[in-house]
């Protein structure tokens, strides 16, 4: 497709034209690195970090999404509609995350209504990763610091300039009028890309993955694997691909809500059935299961891998537990046959 | 001899004899800065064990979980075995079955600065041990901005108290990182996680997240030995030590009672004493 320019000033206009016009997002400091917040100009964007500490699944996946609303008579009310929103600065492992949900959701045909519904009302800008951090190695599973994936427009910053590149016609829509780039553009764009690329020397044979992982499940592997693992949900909260959610209903003053809040497959009550018996109630088996999920079940499932290599788990846990160290020894232990 | 080089060696030594089953210490980690819980089991694999500041992680919290694998040695700072101590004191773990080295320690580091509630540690070298690994270090100043900040936080009015908890706590995404850590915090069932009938709220909203980080506190009082390991784990970066250390404070001045530091005296929940205040009785 082709791509734009846009100045440094001309893409501040423009965020500051967004931030008047509808609800738009982006990183934004805090205590400890940047978050995502609703930004009222671009002086508030904050992009001095590599990523922000949560993923973007939120804005199709919210923490709590209320699903039904009633009183106390009984009467239902509708929940409110999600509303328009640009979310601005969502970087390549993201987007993609945001594409695997979209797909995920729309497995053999069933479409998740909310999911949809929120997808449809928001843009991603996303912008390119010139730089990456220790943790990153999304080269490492077919994505890369450039990668353009579930974004509608994705920007790479030029120095001066940004190129822009529209992936839907919504990034086509916010692209229109400016002018189109040239060549030595996108040269630039290109170098800066494999700069970025090199600086992830990880590689995983993904394909390898698919025959190891079903022999490794009944390994002795996953009790030292998993020995460190304290069975908190920091890494599944802040995976931007992790999508389990659990159905609750609270009522607060009179008003009751039904909503679905995210669940994580490394709690005890989340495979514990009804009638008390719990599957999964060895720690190993649940950080094996957030291993084989990852690199299997939604290969099955959606036909990708839903690990995207941001890093944020290995940044998160408490035990330092390093998913690529993980990935690499089983593929180590389990040669092919 | 470095004091990872002793370490190493006595653990060779501990698992050749057959003295010890497993030792757990730690390891380099995976990035830089960093290292991670080791679970030593065959002599030769002593040689990946590691001491220094990277050192952060409670490892008390892994006794409870190598319940059944026979005698363990355990590297052990001072707040390390004081969570030690409130295990034996709570009997979660026997300490025949236990084998403590004891480390001094300087303050552990994360992202390249001391963890917070190391700048306020008053016990770096270990309470109780069956043998120091090098020596001990000695006791630090209390860090004078730690005591500023809550002597701040103590003369606000209670609204202000509340609002500052509140906008840390709504930050809260319910990870429980900081309860899996805790090695004190090792209740079969957490009230949070009871669903037959559902005690809080599994929403984040501000109340259920308030709810769960003061009755965690209440559960805590004089029992969390300011490790910090909650605090470090947290990855939205709550100050949950703030929360900890005026708890601490209040059971150290109200029952004259320090958590896990001296295994003789009995934790001060767990006795009643006529003399006790009690003027919220009214």
């Amino acid at each position: 497709m082709k791509k734009y320019l846009l100045t440094r000033q001309e893409l501040s206009q423009l965020l500051d034209r967004l931030a008047k016009e509808t609800n738009l997002y982006a990183p934004v400091k805090d205590k400890t690195g940047a978050t995502w917040g609703k930004v009222k100009n671009t002086a508030e964007v904050h992009l001095e970090e590599v990523n922000t500490r949560e993923p973007a699944k939120g804005f199709i996946f919210p923490r709590c999404e209320v699903l039904l609303r009633f009183d106390q008579k009984g009467n239902a009310l509708e929940p409110e509609p999600p509303e328009e929103q640009i979310v601005f600065g969502i970087r390549p492992c993201d987007a993609r995350a945001i594409a695997f949900l979209e797909k995920f959701y729309t497995i053999e045909g069933k479409t998740d209504p909310y999911v949809k519904a929120r997808r449809e009302k928001t843009t991603f800008i996303g912008l390119a990763c010139n730089r990456t951090a220790p943790t990153c190695f999304c080269l490492a599973l077919g994505g890369s610091p450039h990668d353009a994936t579930g974004m509608d427009l994705l920007l790479t910053d030029l120095g001066d300039l940004f190129l822009a590149e529209p992936l839907t016609a919504k990034g086509e829509k916010l692209i229109a009028g400016y002018p189109e780039a040239k060549n030595e553009h996108l040269t630039a764009g290109a170098k800066l890309r494999k700069k970025a690329e090199a600086e992830i020397p990880l590689r995983i044979d993904t394909a390898k993955l698919q025959e190891v992982l079903p022999k490794a499940f009944a390994s002795k592997i996953w009790e030292t694997l998993a020995l460190n693992c304290v069975n908190c949900g920091a890494c599944t909260f802040l995976c931007p691909t992790c999508h389990c959610f659990d159905v609750t209903d609270e009522t607060v003053r009179g008003s009751t809500v039904r909503c679905r809040v995210w669940d994580s497959c490394q709690f005890t009550l989340y495979s514990r059935h009804a009638s008390g018996h719990n599957p999964r109630l060895d720690p190993r088996a649940r950080y094996r299961n957030r291993v084989m999920d990852k690199f299997y079940y939604t290969v099955e499932q959606a036909g990708v891998i839903s690990c995207v290599g941001c890093g944020r788990c290995i940044i998160a846990c408490p035990a330092n537990i390093d998913i690529r160290t993980t990935v690499e020894r089983l593929l180590k232990e389990f040669p092919e046959e | 001899m470095s004091r990872s080089e002793k370490l190493r060696q006595r653990a060779k030594e501990l698992l050749a004899s057959k003295e010890v089953a497993m030792v757990i210490g730690y390891c380099a980690g995976s990035k830089p800065g960093l290292s991670q819980p080791a679970f030593i089991t065959r002599p030769e694999e002593a040689q990946r064990l590691i001491f220094d500041s990277t050192c952060s992680q409670n490892l008390a919290n892994y006794l409870l979980k190598v319940k059944n694998s026979g005698k363990v040695a355990v590297v052990a700072k001072g707040c390390d075995s004081r969570s030690i101590v409130v295990l034996l004191q709570e009997n979660q773990i026997q300490r025949e079955n236990l084998y403590i080295l004891g480390v001094g320690c300087d303050g552990v580091v994360q992202n390249g600065a001391k963890s917070v509630s190391c700048l306020a540690c008053q016990y770096p070298n270990p309470v109780i041990y069956d043998e120091m690994i090098g020596d001990e270090v000695e006791k630090p100043a209390p860090d004078p901005i730690v005591a500023k900040n809550d002597k701040e936080f103590e003369q606000l009015s209670s609204a202000e108290r509340w609002q500052v908890l509140s906008e840390d706590i709504s930050r809260c995404i319910r990870c429980y990182a900081c309860r899996q850590v805790c090695p004190n915090c090792y209740c079969p069932v957490c009230f949070v996680d009871a669903s037959m009938p559902q005690l809080v709220g599994r929403t984040h909203n501000l109340s259920d997240n308030m709810a769960f980080h003061i009755i965690r506190a209440l559960h805590m009082a004089g029992r969390c030995v300011e490790c910090g390991a909650c605090h470090r784990a947290c990855p939205m970066g709550i100050d949950l030590m703030r929360l900890n250390r005026r708890v601490a404070r209040i059971v150290r001045e109200r029952f004259d009672s320090v958590a896990g530091v001296d295994i003789n005296k009995p934790p001060a929940l767990t006795q009643f004493n006529p003399a006790d205040p009690q003027e919220f009785i009214k």
